[in-house]
């Protein structure tokens, strides 16, 4: 990919970051108000959350990275 | 003899005209707000202030229509979409081998983006997305210029329900309308995944099976170590592919706020910018807003591009 598709890729990360922990944590309100298991469910929407930002972030940011580091961790 | 002055405006109009915007400037900024806390009141006329506004961030009922709720924000979206429209028609209906001056902007405009998808996702790639991506940046970049001229936010009218509400609205300040681009994008993401690379291939992403049952049938034929060596990775392969589901929907919501967010941050800076100091200090705002008009339009076409390529790419040539 060249320069244009690498400065997209990066514009992309703020929004998702933010975007999956608040998705995550309103899900897990929502869920909770519902079956009243407060406040379990917020904790492992936040969580989940944060591992789809991680997982998304890496992937977007895999190109940066290398190709050799990039094939053994998967 | 040469004309003396800037891009051919005689210095005498240029000084003249500053003045006069630096005249403004004074007494409008001894009228507004900042002025009267500063200066106390220095018996201006009130006309010279704005009145104090009241953004609110559900769009407006103007009429219904066939009992469906027709706001602010979605007879600009038809504004748009009619300039838009008619632009393309207009340009369209008598093209040209001499474009005039339509015609090049809008084969400059087209040129740049065509351009602009085949180097992220390729030539031929490129050609096929060119539709979509640029259907969404000129929407999008129409409807943040348009929203900055005069009439959005304050022809008034009644509406509804009986009260005064604006006629037009930014229809990007509306949460709805990019929550629709971004299915829009979403959905022509799938479908461009499916069709290049096969339903069950595209599928093979998200639902990812095939090491746990070839670990599960190792384990069956007696070969224990390998067995449970391929279930575990198994495991691994179904849990990437639940978070690659979930990291398809966060790209809707961050999609959606991200557009969102910067168009209704713009019109309430507007907003602010001339009540704080009437007419002038609005100025240099009105053109940050037409570069965050640009930037936001391009990065919504240019992400849903960059998403299209990465679908269409195969598995493992995306991870190599």
């Amino acid at each position: 990919m060249k320069k244009w598709g690498m400065a997209l890729r990066v514009t992309g990360v703020g929004f998702y970051v933010g975007g999956s922990i608040v998705l995550g944590v309103f899900a897990g309100l929502w869920l909770d108000s519902k079956l009243n298991t407060a406040p379990i469910l917020v904790i492992v929407g936040l969580l989940l959350g944060l591992v789809v930002a991680f997982y998304g972030v890496w992937k977007m940011l895999a190109p940066f990275i290398g190709k050799e580091r990039d094939k053994e961790s998967i | 003899m040469p004309k003396r002055g800037r891009l051919g405006v005689p210095f005498s109009v240029i000084v003249g005209a500053s003045l006069v915007l630096l005249a403004l400037f004074v007494v409008s900024f001894l009228a507004g707000p900042v002025g009267r806390s500063i200066f106390g009141d220095l018996g201006l006329p009130s006309w010279l202030g704005v009145p104090r506004p009241d953004p609110r961030l559900p769009a407006d009922t103007v009429f219904h229509l066939f009992g469906f709720p027709v706001t602010n924000s979605i007879i600009a979206t038809w504004l748009t979409i009619i300039v838009l429209v008619g632009v393309s028609y207009a340009v369209a209906h008598r093209i040209r081998l001499i474009p005039g001056r339509l015609q090049s902007l809008l084969e400059f405009a087209l040129g740049w983006l065509l351009n602009f998808c085949q180097e992220v996702a390729g030539e031929k790639n490129g050609r096929r997305f060119f539709p979509v991506v640029t259907t969404i940046f000129l929407f999008v970049i129409m409807n943040a210029w348009l929203s900055l001229l005069p009439g959005f936010g304050s022809i008034l009218v009644t509406g509804a329900e009986g009260k005064a509400v604006h006629l037009l609205r930014g229809a990007n300040t509306d949460i709805n309308t990019p929550l629709a681009l971004a299915l829009i994008s979403f959905v022509f993401v799938e479908y461009f995944g499916i069709r290049s690379l096969g339903l069950f291939h595209y599928l093979s992403k998200f639902v990812n099976v095939g090491q746990f049952s070839r670990g599960a049938g190792q384990l069956f034929r007696g070969k224990f170590r390998a067995g449970i060596s391929g279930l575990f990775t198994g495991i691994i392969d179904i849990f990437v592919g639940f978070l690659e589901t979930l990291s398809e929907l966060v790209r809707i919501v961050s999609f959606t706020f991200r557009l969102f967010g910067n168009m209704t941050a713009g019109e309430i800076l507007l907003l602010i910018a001339a009540f704080l100091v009437p007419w002038v200090l609005a100025l240099p705002f009105y053109g940050l807003e037409l570069l965050v008009g640009f930037v936001q339009a391009l990065i919504f076409g240019g992400l849903t591009l960059v998403f299209f390529t990465i679908a269409v790419m195969s598995h493992k040539a995306e991870t190599a």
